[in-house]
């Protein structure tokens, strides 16, 4: 959950491209709100055929997300105000996950704070590379973060500041693939967005 | 306030039902020599190369409890199958070949700890393979129900029940008779012949005690 967090905020604040990898981070975006259409591949190797999810997200700056998955299984994550729930649909109706471990989702919340206020560079969990114009490379510096994930790739957007695609590698065959599209950045978003289901 | 009598009887009243639960006999079988009713329990179980994915709503006995995706990739010899967060995490992945012999190629905590592969490899058995003996009788339970009872060299016994409810069942018990495994598939849809539940609901009343279910979010025959 950890790292899926991390994931959003990844995709909600890219370091804007240059020639020199470490102007670019100096040079964080700051957005107030995104809202986005996602299309989610995982490919495993035991997979003949990719499982594909489809949803929306919604962030307000500082810390409040509405993560929605359509399908194949109904979701909703909120966040708000440090307070996280999961509504997951069962038989028709939205129920509550009580499943959760917001411990760790507290971790993520601190994460994102950081990444808002533009500390990008400061961050512990990765170290950040430019192999190409375009894309940023992220690889764990943790061992703990490291057991989750082998790295990750964003390809940035023409638009400053947005993400076309992130690209999170578990390990060999094993890997998660968020398209973008739909992005509407800086409009003012209801709180209820991110409290009711 | 009911005293610590009739307390103490309603506690045992509800041990023994528990018990008898956990101690579900196995039911008498009038056997019959007709194959037809083991072609038909043959026929609940996906051949050759298909892919399933599932929401399971698992809770354990202690009420605690949550949801994830599974997936299940059936070759015709082995399978693997993998445990995803809904967010796409993978927490589990192995494979298990057509030898028995598994590989746990992901376990991320609680679903590395001591057994657990085991038991999950052993739960995707129960739901996609048929009984890997040949020891089988056909015959019929209690109301017509047809049952097929395969005892495998362990002594463990699998009745499979082809037609319940429009769907099928699968019950297991100790060589002891007791008992200690139900898998019950409900909706089922035909897709290439195969009946599909549209849910599943597997429940261990062994040591683990937990309860999985599972509902049906892609079928996809791959031998076509």
């Amino acid at each position: 959950m950890k790292l899926f967090f991390l994931l959003i905020v990844l995709s909600l604040l890219a370091p804007a491209p240059s020639r020199a990898g470490e102007a670019a981070l100096q040079t964080a975006v700051r957005l107030q709100s995104v809202q986005a259409d996602f299309v989610q591949e995982k490919h495993l190797k035991i997979l003949a055929r990719p499982l594909i999810s489809t949803g929306a997200f919604v962030f307000q700056a500082p810390q409040s997300l509405r993560w929605e998955y359509q399908s194949p299984l109904a979701s909703v994550l909120l966040m708000h105000n440090g307070k996280v729930k999961k509504y997951i649909e069962q038989d028709g109706e939205f129920r509550e996950d009580k499943g959760m471990q917001p411990g760790s989702m507290q971790v993520v919340l601190a994460e994102i704070a950081n990444w808002l206020g533009g500390r990008f560079t400061g961050n512990e969990m990765f170290n950040v590379s430019f192999p190409e114009k375009q894309t940023v490379l992220l690889t764990p510096r943790e061992q703990g973060v490291a057991a989750f994930i082998s790295s990750i790739q964003l390809k940035l957007a023409d638009q400053q500041g947005l993400l076309d695609e992130v690209t999170i590698f578990e390990g060999p065959e094993s890997y998660t693939r968020l398209t973008f599209s739909n992005r509407i950045l800086n409009q003012e978003m209801p709180v209820a967005l991110f409290i009711d289901r | 306030m009911k005293s610590p009598v009739c307390v103490f009887f309603i506690l045992l009243l509800c041990l023994t039902a528990c018990a008898a639960e956990r101690q579900r006999a196995m039911p008498e079988m009038t056997a019959t020599q007709d194959e037809a009713v083991g072609e038909e329990c043959v026929a609940i179980f996906p051949r050759g190369r298909w892919q399933f994915i599932h929401a399971i709503d698992f809770s354990l006995g202690d009420g605690s409890g949550s949801t994830v995706i599974g997936l299940t990739s059936l070759d015709g010899d082995g399978f693997g199958c993998a445990l995803l967060t809904i967010e796409g995490f993978t927490l589990f992945e192995a494979v298990c070949r057509g030898d028995g012999a598994v590989e746990v190629r992901r376990a991320v905590s609680p679903f590395d700890k001591p057994g657990f592969a085991e038991g999950l490899m052993r739960d995707v058995r129960m739901i996609f393979l048929a009984p890997a003996t040949d020891n089988v009788r056909y015959g019929w339970l209690a109301g017509h129900v047809p049952v097929c009872r395969f005892t495998g060299a362990d002594g463990l016994i699998t009745d499979i029940m082809p037609a319940v409810a429009g769907c099928w069942r699968i019950n297991t018990f100790t060589p002891a008779l007791a008992g200690n495994r139900s898998l019950i598939g409900r909706s089922c849809r035909k897709i290439d012949d195969i009946p599909i539940p549209a849910y599943l609901e597997l429940k261990d009343s062994g040591q683990a005690d937990y309860t999985l279910k599972l509902t049906l979010l892609t079928a996809e025959n791959l031998n076509r």
